[in-house]
């Protein structure tokens, strides 16, 4: 064994790594070569005296500021667990205010337009033109007149005289707001 | 509490022992996510002279290490929860000291000139030939002679940076081959070739102090 692999395998030697045979090697190599030993002995002096150097040990308050460190971080975020449920609870109640909403102004739409619809069914165009004598007596008549109901509301009565024969199509009797006369 | 002081430094003695004194890291650990927080003030009992060390020889700087001893706990605090306890905890807590002892060195060196000294140490530390030249005959003219203590302090803090995190873990932490490359995210065969030269290199700064 020369210097070069010496060193190459100087790791596992001092682990104790090596086979037995290489071992045997590495130690006949450091005893004919003072170079290596010199190498060996310093590397394990060193070692020797670096392991001696006093351990160093925190300073005084270390506890104390580091539990103010983690009930400040933890106080305002909360741990990570918290955080992201929080996140998430605040999304899900954001979307739930915004459907609600949403919904509400649907709803309303709904309800305008059943109205306008319900206006418009009762708004039928006056008949366009005078019936005949021989129908106009035995046309029946459907009359339709408000009521009040409510101060806010009236409903709304259709009458109908006679009843609906076989025949022509009833003459409607309308308020003249519905197109009347 | 402070036991003594010994050359300037203070030993300070452990923190009052936690119910949970008795126990293995990883019942610790499981004590602490069932709810006992004071587990977790064992757990920094355990560790935090030890990280100190690991971080102080790694970067150099008492101050630095115990603020980043600091963050390793809160970050510990923070990830408990998700830190596989089929695992070694001390594993865990080293990696993370290690990284944030990397991350230290990396921002110190990103001043150009200092980034350029450093690729240009690390370079020569990876291919310089592993010869060890007989330099009694060199003229001294690097390093005055020195108390040993500050001269092995000065030469692991000369080791360039990948090299003198595995030998501190491995010289000083006392940890495995397996250990240090789980730690450092390195495979077996560059962590014993990165001690190897971490070893040469080291020998080689101190030796010709010894004579």
């Amino acid at each position: 064994m020369n210097c070069c692999e010496f060193r190459e395998k100087y790791s596992d030697y001092v682990d104790g790594l090596l086979t037995s045979g290489e071992h045997s090697e590495a130690r006949g190599h450091l005893a004919s070569c003072a170079a290596c030993r010199r190498f060996d002995a310093a590397l394990r002096t060193g070692l020797d005296a670096l392991r001696a150097l006093p351990s160093l040990g925190v300073s005084h308050g270390f506890g104390a500021r580091l539990r103010r460190r983690l009930r400040g971080e933890f106080a305002v975020r909360g741990p990570v667990v918290a955080r992201w449920s929080s996140a998430v609870g605040t999304l899900l109640l954001v979307a739930a205010v915004g459907y609600i909403k949403w919904d509400l102004r649907e709803s309303r739409e709904m309800r305008r337009a059943q109205t306008a619809r319900s206006s418009a069914a009762w708004n039928p165009q006056p008949h366009p033109a005078p019936l005949p004598a021989y129908l106009a007596s035995q046309t029946p008549v459907i009359r339709a007149r408000f009521e009040p109901f409510h101060p806010m509301h009236s409903i709304l009565v259709v009458e109908q005289s006679p009843p609906l024969a076989m025949g022509g199509p009833p003459r409607l009797d309308l308020p003249a707001v519905w197109g009347g006369p | 509490m402070t036991l003594a002081v010994r050359d300037g430094v203070r030993i300070l003695g452990h923190a009052p022992s936690t119910p949970f004194a008795g126990l293995e890291d990883s019942q610790v650990v499981q004590a602490f996510l069932e709810g006992h927080e004071r587990a977790f003030d064992e757990l920094v009992s355990r560790y935090q002279t030890r990280l100190l060390n690991f971080i102080y020889r790694t970067v150099g700087d008492r101050e630095r290490a115990e603020d980043l001893v600091q963050e390793v706990f809160i970050r510990i605090y923070r990830h408990l929860h998700r830190f596989d306890q089929t695992k070694k905890f001390s594993t865990w807590a080293y990696t993370i000291a290690s990284n944030l002892a990397k991350n230290e060195l990396r921002n110190r060196s990103r001043n150009p000139l200092v980034l350029f000294q450093t690729i240009k140490r690390h370079w020569e530390a990876d291919h310089r030939p592993l010869q060890f030249e007989d330099s009694s005959s060199r003229p001294d003219d690097m390093f005055h002679k020195r108390h040993l203590r500050e001269l092995v302090e000065q030469s692991v803090s000369q080791l360039p940076e990948h090299h003198r995190v595995v030998f501190v873990l491995r010289e000083l932490e006392g940890k495995t081959y397996e250990e240090i490359a789980e730690i450092t995210g390195c495979n077996l065969g560059t962590v014993k070739s990165r001690l190897n030269r971490a070893r040469n290199n080291f020998a080689a700064i101190i030796a010709p102090q010894l004579d």
